[in-house]
């Protein structure tokens, strides 16, 4: 799959001002855990967040609430009903929205009968509750393999149960109005998304091969082994397809400034490992003597008998241990650099905190 | 049948290594931290454990990142302790329980839990100071020792909640290894630290000491944490956390806290300790 020419974003920083701003927009009955594998990969590209939609008894409404989450330009995923509203958000504000993500849904306006049948659900929660909506409701949602998995039905029964007969009652509401949003596909400019279930039952492919040929720039995606809740069903495949298209690269891709997944915390994962394989090598070598007398003899020639790049031999040389960890160096094996020339821990912490060593012993280890 | 008599906590900062090494025992630095263990060595004197099961993971230092093995059992005669670049420490080796050793690894296979076998590996700070803290600084150990080691470096690490399960299946190949031998089980590791990155330094007293509570009384909710949350919570390194909950999975759903000790920072590590025994009326229960 190609991805669309890259996005000019006012800065590359995922957090803080000037990050890439993606907003999530859920499904009927659902919240921000059905996005959780795709916010989580999402992490260290973008400030993603997740609209909360269970109070709107409309689509512009919802629209409305989900533009006003963010400032600037976004990139809005939808899902089922989201997607709806995402479309809505394409309408009212074509401008903020630089790139659109369809996933599992439909552009047409109320079909004859749909009204009955969705009346029959409200008054099934209103009678029997939420539990007994889920026990109707869900099963059809999915691949018909899947409908005994308990470990993807146990979490979608739940947030079923999470929401309320009178916020289910509000989104059929807004789901029975909603706009006609055939019209607006040929006048969507943004590169747009387009992804589906192999075996959605509920939004079948089909309409989803109509949605991407009106829409200019637009790609379609299907997800294999995947029902109507394509972002659970297939979380891994629904994330990459996501990434890929985004132009975010894989992790094993990344460059090694790209930010930790968890903040200032570099998990020593496959990319950095085998960034760092030479450079852990080198250091793990110093555990044997002849190796050390080596080291001490010459230091540049021992760590070209490793094939260190110039950079990694300059972190090396200047002891520099934030550099070390930045080029993929892991503390347990760098540190045996300190034996030959001595560092105590905790100055190699405070270098890596870019922090004087007292300020660091006082502020981080509550030291004196 | 052996017998399990305990399961013990603690870090195994390798500062506390180099503290014993060069006298600092009695400073004001470390007098408080050492002073928190006698307890831990009154009650391993007086409970005469024949072996210890120490779970453990290397350091780089006898794992390489060419092999990393998620699990790995020790079945040598004897364990040297390694060279991790200022030459291998003035300990005494390591007495292997070697017929323990392969019981353990054939129960663990037995139940789905498939570790590499290690017949000849030295071992570095990730035991020997756990057996410092608790056994001193003998002729030679007073115990003979299985060694399993973790890996917690090399992502992806184990589940948490794997670890628990593991320790309830050792528990298992403990209770019925032919032998009367006197088994203690020892997690070590942790607590909170963070070695590396932007936020270096890093350490949580509170959850600290909240896990030294729940470990003992609520080991359910420590096994269903996350790997990321372990890490957000205690630090890239404090996830080696986790190996206490092999051994805690092999103690009864009820245990009694003998003792229990908690100092910060031990250079860069909240330490803690802990020893725990079976409830004598639910003895019988994970056994039979």
């Amino acid at each position: 799959m190609s991805s669309p020419a890259p996005i000019v974003w006012p800065s590359s920083r995922a957090t803080g001002a000037g990050a890439l701003q993606i907003v999530l927009l859920p499904g009927l009955l659902c919240d921000e855990s059905v996005f959780a594998h795709q916010v989580e990969a999402l992490r260290p590209y973008a400030n993603a967040v997740v609209a909360n939609l269970s109070e709107d008894d409309s689509i512009t409404g919802m629209a409305e609430r989900a533009l006003a989450l963010r400032d600037g330009p976004l990139v809005v995923i939808g899902h089922s009903m989201g997607a709806r509203a995402a479309l809505e958000m394409a309408r009212l504000a074509p401008q903020r929205v630089a790139r659109l993500v369809l996933m599992d849904t439909g552009a047409h306006p109320r079909r004859e009968g749909e009204e009955v049948k969705r009346q029959a659900l409200i008054d099934l929660a209103d009678r029997e509750g939420m539990a007994a909506l889920a026990e109707r409701w869900l099963p059809p949602m999915v691949h018909e393999d899947r409908v005994g998995d308990d470990a993807l039905m146990a979490p979608l029964r739940a947030m079923v149960m999470r929401a309320t007969p009178a916020q289910h009652a509000r989104q059929i509401r807004a789901l029975l109005n909603r706009p006609d949003a055939r019209p607006l596909l040929p006048a969507i400019e943004c590169p747009t998304l387009v992804m589906v279930g192999r075996q959605d039952r509920w939004s079948p492919l089909a309409q989803h091969e109509e949605i991407a040929a009106a829409i200019p720039d637009a790609t379609l995606v299907v997800i294999e082994d995947s029902g109507h809740m394509a972002p659970v069903e297939q979380p891994r495949a629904v994330t990459d397809a996501l990434l890929a298209w985004l132009g975010f690269p894989d992790a094993k891709d990344r460059p090694m400034d790209a930010p930790d997944r968890i903040p200032d915390i570099p998990l020593f994962d496959r990319q950095r490992q085998l960034k760092g394989y030479r450079l852990n090598k080198m250091a793990m070598g110093l555990a044997k003597p002849e190796n050390r007398d080596a080291f001490r003899a010459d230091e540049g020639a021992y760590l070209d008998r490793f094939g260190l790049t110039p950079e990694e031999k300059r972190a090396v040389m200047a002891r520099d241990w934030r550099e070390m960890v930045r080029l993929g160096g892991n503390v347990f094996f760098i540190l045996k650099i300190s034996a030959i020339d001595p560092a105590r821990m905790t100055e190699i912490g405070a270098h890596q905190a870019g922090m004087d060593h007292d300020a660091f012993l006082r502020e981080r280890l509550g030291k004196r | 049948m052996a017998k399990l008599i305990g399961g013990l906590g603690t870090s195994h900062v390798p500062s506390i290594a180099m503290a014993i090494d060069k006298g600092l025992r009695d400073t004001p630095d470390w007098k408080p931290f050492f002073d928190g263990y006698v307890p831990g060595q009154d009650w391993v004197r007086e409970n005469r454990p024949d072996v210890a099961v120490v779970i453990f993971n290397d350091h780089g230092n006898s794992f390489f990142l060419d092999r990393v093995p998620t699990f790995a059992v020790g079945c040598a005669e004897e364990y040297r302790p390694a060279d991790e670049g200022w030459g291998p420490r003035p300990i005494p080796p390591f007495k292997g329980a070697v017929d323990l050793s392969w019981h353990l690894i054939d129960t663990l296979v037995e139940n789905r839990f498939d570790p590499m076998i290690c017949q000849e590996i030295d071992v570095d700070h990730g035991i020997q100071v756990p057996m410092e803290l608790f056994f001193g600084r003998p002729e030679a150990w007073p115990v003979r020792v299985v060694p399993i080691f973790v890996n917690v470096i090399q992502y992806p690490i184990p589940l948490p909640s794997r670890c628990y399960e593991m320790g309830r299946v050792l528990r298992r190949a403990i209770e019925s290894f032919r032998g009367d031998e006197r088994v203690v089980v020892i997690g070590t590791g942790g607590l909170s630290h963070q070695l590396q990155g932007a936020r270096a330094g890093f350490v949580n007293p509170e959850a600290d000491r909240a896990f030294l509570r729940d470990i003992a009384a609520d080991p359910g909710r420590l096994a269903a944490m996350s790997r990321e949350q372990y890490v957000e919570t205690f630090g890239s390194e404090g996830a080696e956390l986790m190996m206490w909950l092999v051994m805690r999975g092999a103690m009864n759903a009820e245990v009694e806290v003998r003792h229990s000790h908690y100092f910060v920072p031990a250079s860069m590590t909240g330490a803690g300790m802990i020893v725990l025994e079976n409830k004598p009326a639910d003895a019988g229960r994970a056994a039979a």
